[in-house]
């Protein structure tokens, strides 16, 4: 344990560091208004190891093809309320983290609503396997420290391929890191002497979310010209929803498109 | 005076209200047209995929998001290379959508919300596609023009198809030096692959 704090912490300073560097470059907009308009589409996402990261990519994608992408369909042929119940246990787990990032983040009602549909799932709920909250409207809001970071004013960073986890960026990699370290699903997991229990929580997550993707990701992948370049958008565009937190449709950038008639 | 205002933002209101109201009612006839297109099982693929490219033809400002698209190439290109551009553009886009509504075809839907965003004249059409254990919001952003309605970006899940587009010919045209006739030959050798997947 003596070890283990230093190590976080020089992790978390050679992470953090970085961040504050690149976060100008990365939220750089390379745009020409002369033959289109544009208000914030970004064409240049800040990829410096864009080789490396193509690399893992494919790695990524043969793993997804031949183990992630048949499990999840298996498992999206399983019986509705099994695939409700897996999805809402592992949801259920998520729920103190979140809780503790909406604080973090000053966001006290989402926080207090957290902590209110971790208590009544995880009881009346049964262990989390039935989203009673939801039927007394308390939603589920999804917050990590990747979005605290980045409501904290630290940049993206550059864009990162983690082998397996996929598409982020440092910072949000720092955040993926401080979510295991401080998870206390994990450290109850890790003093019980059952720390196989965190790897089937992160595959039973991964494919629970695989399988609400399936057609997405296939309808993406066959008709790309490059995929690699989609995913990398879809990704940094689904993060800035996240962190803004918007469900409001008019925040999200506009292309302004003429309509033309040949 | 006052009455006078209260009474002309009324009027404001109810005209954006109507026209989210119009778009929404033709969006939801053009959707249904695809989604009983896949729905047709005695309709060969090849078939299938016409009706849906023709509808998104006829439904999306196809030409203004190609130009979009291609960005900063767009300029030096020749009238030719444009055109050819254009209409593989438009074929790519149809490919895309058909693959996408492929997948949500044997779900429900429902359009559960429409509002006019006055700024920018766009309407935003909610959609809600439901499954067994969840569902998935798409958002429509449609402008009208001559009368007519045009798709001009679809979102899934807050990521744009639009933008997710132009990044990824962006990323591709790089490696051709902008250079819009070398990268219509990349476009074609996409959309034969993908053509194949969707109808076999």
């Amino acid at each position: 344990m003596n070890k283990l704090i230093p190590t976080i912490l020089t992790f978390l300073f050679i992470s953090i560091f970085p961040n504050l560097i690149f976060a100008a470059a990365s939220d750089e907009v390379k745009t020409s208004s002369e033959d289109f308009e544009t208000t914030t589409s970004e064409d240049e996402i800040y990829d410096p190891l864009e080789g490396v990261n193509r690399a893992i990519f494919s790695f990524n994608n043969v793993a997804d093809k031949i183990v992630l992408e048949p499990v999840a369909k298996g498992y999206k042929k399983l019986p509705s309320p099994i695939q409700s119940g897996v999805g809402n246990f592992i949801n259920n787990l998520k729920l103190p983290l979140a809780a503790l990032n909406q604080l973090l983040q000053g966001q006290s009602k989402n926080a207090a609503e957290s902590t209110g549909r971790f208590l009544v799932n995880s009881t009346i709920g049964v262990f989390g396997l039935i989203d009673v909250a939801e039927n007394i409207g308390l939603d589920q809001k999804e917050e990590d420290f990747g979005q605290t970071l980045a409501t904290w004013g630290v940049g993206d960073g550059f864009y990162i391929v983690l082998p397996l986890f996929g598409p982020s960026n440092l910072r949000d990699t720092t955040g993926m890191f401080m979510t295991m370290m401080t998870d206390p699903i994990n450290a109850y997991a890790v003093t019980q002497g059952e720390s196989w229990a965190i790897s089937v929580k992160t595959a039973a997550n991964a494919i629970d979310q695989r399988s609400q993707i399936i057609d997405e990701v296939n309808a993406l992948r066959d008709n790309s010209v490059d995929y690699y370049a989609a995913v990398r958008s879809s990704y940094y565009q689904n993060r800035k929803a996240a962190i803004m937190n918007t469900d409001d449709d008019v925040l999200t950038p506009l292309p302004l498109i003429s309509i033309e008639f040949e | 005076m006052h009455l006078i205002k209260i009474l002309f933002f009324f009027i404001i209101f109810l005209s954006f209200n109507a026209n989210a109201n119009e778009a929404r009612n033709w969006l939801n006839q053009e959707i249904d047209i695809i989604i009983s297109a896949y729905k047709n099982t005695d309709l060969p693929n090849e078939n299938k995929f016409l009706m849906v490219e023709n509808t998104i033809n006829n439904n999306f400002a196809g030409t203004g998001i190609a130009k979009f698209v291609a960005g900063k190439s767009w300029n030096g290109a020749s009238k030719e290379v444009k055109i050819e551009y254009i209409k593989l553009f438009k074929r790519h886009l149809a490919l895309s959508i058909s693959s996408m509504m492929q997948g949500y075809s044997d779900q429900q839907y429902q359009l559960t919300n429409s509002s006019y965003d006055e700024k920018n004249k766009v309407t935003l059409i909610d959609m809600e596609i439901f499954s067994d254990t969840g569902s998935i919001q798409l958002t429509w952003r449609v402008k009208k023009s001559k009368d007519r309605f045009f798709v001009i970006d679809l979102l899934v899940a807050d990521i744009s198809l639009v933008v997710t587009k132009r990044s990824e010919f962006n990323s591709m045209l790089k490696t051709v030096d902008y250079n819009l006739s070398e990268f219509n030959k990349k476009l074609l050798s996409q959309n034969e692959s993908s053509y194949q997947k969707i109808i076999n």
